[in-house]
């Protein structure tokens, strides 16, 4: 039988990039190898696109329909989340609902034992994401193969059960599978809950338009050239110097920062946390779903596939879910087979030629 | 800790270890050849779970008996996953390797069918099967061994002594080698190699037909049951080397009695935690797995 290589360790001698730039070189400010103009097109639309979404709550007064609004952006932010590892380095996680869930836990517990705001608890949520991310991605990056898509699977898994059957760990309470609640504390900015659902909404659209502004400046950074190359060849890219294991695991950390915030977001949103919806496996497909149908590795694909799939799933759960349990999820699991046998590049990229041919696209619009 | 109480952790880890690693054979067999991580490994043990289930609550057949059916039906999904799903991608890519994170994505679609069909056609209810031949625990000293355990950990060390001398002797054993060598050498060399994507993928979940009927007995059926195998099997193989038919049931056996010696100190959930360790541990020390060759 054949076995896996794994990749050799990086050999020490292999100078770090950062030591190859002559020290004489500046870093100047226009050595971006691609025409300004066109990234900050993309940055004007994210722009745009957060002040006309803003706007939103002042027409739209229905409470329901609001809800659903946030539900949406919400899966957005997540597969946007995503989309900032997978989407670049080619590397597949199916457990990063591992990172929202720690997210999640983390901003209630400290709200419910140290009273700390949630303003704070979503990025020290964050921060133990990212710390969680570096165990997963550290051992697995430095692997050719599926181990990081099955470590990351493997691991979520595990903690998901684990928080299922534990009631409290070192004095923490983790309330096994019924989950916790945020304790009501009425309408306060400091804890983040609201009366209504209009400053919720507010709160997820800046987050989306955060994630879509870093995914942005990944596509323009030097980490995001770095894993251009490394997802194009990593040898090659080895041979030059760059090390694959550690720009991917700083996109991860990235992403998982980011996806332990959306974590957090959710638990106050609804006020509610549990392990089979947080850390369940069903959180990461939809986010590694949505980015896929969208289009990975692009600034909008991720947001264009949960616009199309979120309603869906809401749809369908709605008409359906009291007579044919989990019939939407086949549903999903059909769009997902054909979407990588027949639209591997996303929704986006049809979407993209055809506005390119109405001219709605400039030349540089391939992003 | 009591010396006897150690010991029959050490003898059931051992014998549910082995039961890991037979389920876990199908995987690294097809993973082996093809380069396809099949997420849906899980929910088509779940299948011949529900198979072996239903055989007896319809027809009354034992389910040490419903192997006959069990192992041809999943034999029959499994080539027909690979045929219908999976034989378009790699017809897609030009490359000698199939991309694996597509393949993968789309064996997570077929889970995501195939365990939401069972949960609409079979309901959540928890099912078990039992069979009707006397197995009374086997003494070993003082220790008592279950025989359903047993009879399912002897298959799974069996299955995988067959399957590697099958693979090494017979001609179409050969000619699965030698397309998981080189696929396109292999082509030349007139091997059909569509056919034998088929059939490995047929026999990787026939594999799970014969567990089905062997675990039926003694694992509560859901349909939920097949992610958790799923997940223990990805655990398994990476450990014991991807790929590797020995390493399967090594890496089976070495969680099996980590698990189960740990449960002693610790609740049975913070041992499955300790064993992320251990298997973080040993792609640090050793990527390859314990049987992988480096």
């Amino acid at each position: 039988m054949t076995t896996a290589r794994p990749d050799r360790l990086r050999s020490p001698t292999v100078p770090r990039p950062d030591e190859i730039r002559a020290p004489s070189l500046p870093a100047a400010p226009g050595r971006r190898p691609r025409d300004a103009g066109t990234g900050f097109g993309t940055l004007g639309l994210i722009a745009l696109m957060t002040l006309a979404a803003m706007a939103l709550p002042l027409v739209v007064t229905d409470s329901y329909l609001l809800h659903s609004c946030i539900v949406v952006l919400f899966f957005a932010y997540m597969a946007t989340a995503w989309n900032f590892v997978c989407g670049y380095v080619g590397q597949l996680s199916i457990g990063h609902a591992m990172f929202a869930g720690i997210g999640g836990y983390a901003t209630v517990l400290l709200f419910t034992g140290l009273g700390l705001s949630p303003w704070l608890g979503m990025p020290v949520g964050g921060l133990l994401a990212a710390l969680l991310s570096v165990v997963v991605g550290y051992p697995t990056f430095r692997l050719r193969g599926p181990y990081f898509a099955l470590t990351t699977i493997a691991f979520a898994e595990m903690i998901r059960i684990w928080v299922e059957n534990t009631d409290t760990v070192l004095g923490i309470p983790l309330n096994g599978a019924a989950g916790l609640t945020v304790p009501l504390r009425g309408e306060s900015l400091a804890a983040l809950q609201f009366n209504g659902k209009a400053p919720y909404y507010w709160v997820i659209v800046g987050l989306l338009a955060g994630a879509l502004t870093a995914t942005w400046w990944l596509e323009h950074s030097k980490l995001g050239f770095y894993l251009k190359a490394i997802r194009g060849d990593r040898d090659a890219a080895e041979s030059l110097g760059i090390s694959p294991a550690r720009y991917q695991l700083v996109a991860l950390a990235i992403s998982a920062f980011m996806t332990g915030i959306g974590g957090g977001f959710y638990a106050q949103f609804f006020r509610y946390v549990n392990a089979e919806r947080l850390i369940g496996v069903d959180l990461s497909i939809d986010m590694a779903l949505m980015s896929i149908i969208g289009g990975q590795g692009t600034v909008f694909g991720p947001l264009l596939g949960a616009v199309l799939l979120a309603p869906l799933a809401e749809i369908t759960r709605g008409h359906l879910g009291g007579s044919l349990l989990g019939l939407h999820i086949v549903v999903y699991g059909i769009i997902l087979m054909l979407a990588v046998l027949y639209l591997p590049k996303g929704l986006i990229a049809p979407l993209r030629s055809l506005l390119a041919r109405l001219g709605l696209l400039g030349r540089g619009g391939r992003r | 800790m009591d010396p006897l109480i150690l010991s029959f952790a050490l003898v059931n880890g051992l014998l549910i270890g082995g039961i890991y690693g037979g389920v876990a054979l199908g995987l690294s067999l097809i993973f082996g050849v093809m380069r396809v991580v099949n997420f849906a490994h899980g929910s088509l043990l779940m299948l011949a779970l529900y198979a072996a289930f239903w055989l007896q609550a319809l027809a009354g057949i034992d389910p040490y008996a419903s192997v006959v059916v069990t192992v041809p039906l999943l034999f029959a999904v499994g080539f027909l996953i690979q045929s219908v799903v999976i034989a378009p991608l790699i017809r897609r890519e030009s490359a000698l390797v199939v991309e694996p994170l597509s393949a993968l994505l789309l064996t997570a679609g077929v889970y995501l069918v195939i365990d939401n069909l069972a949960l609409m056609a079979f309901g959540p209810d928890v099912r078990s099967a039992s069979t009707s031949l006397a197995l009374a625990p086997l003494m070993l000293g003082p220790i008592p061994v279950n025989m359903q355990r047993l009879i399912a950990f002897s298959a799974a060390i069996l299955a995988a002594v067959l399957l590697s001398l099958w693979l090494r002797s017979t001609r179409l054993g050969r000619a699965i080698r030698a397309t998981a060598q080189n696929r396109d050498a292999a082509v030349l060399s007139g091997i059909d190699v569509p056919m034998i994507y088929a059939v490995t993928f047929g026999i990787g979940a026939a594999l799970l037909g014969l567990f089905g009927s062997l675990l039926a007995t003694f694992i509560p059926i859901t349909p939920q049951v097949g992610l958790s195998f799923g997940i223990r099997s990805f655990i398994v193989v990476v450990l014991g080397g991807i790929g590797s038919i020995p390493g399967s049931i090594v890496g089976g056996l070495v969680i099996g009695v980590f698990e189960a010696l740990a449960s002693q100190f610790v609740p049975a959930t913070s041992a499955a935690i300790l064993s992320l360790g251990l298997f973080i541990l040993i792609l640090l020390v050793r990527p390859s797995g314990l049987m992988g060759r480096a």
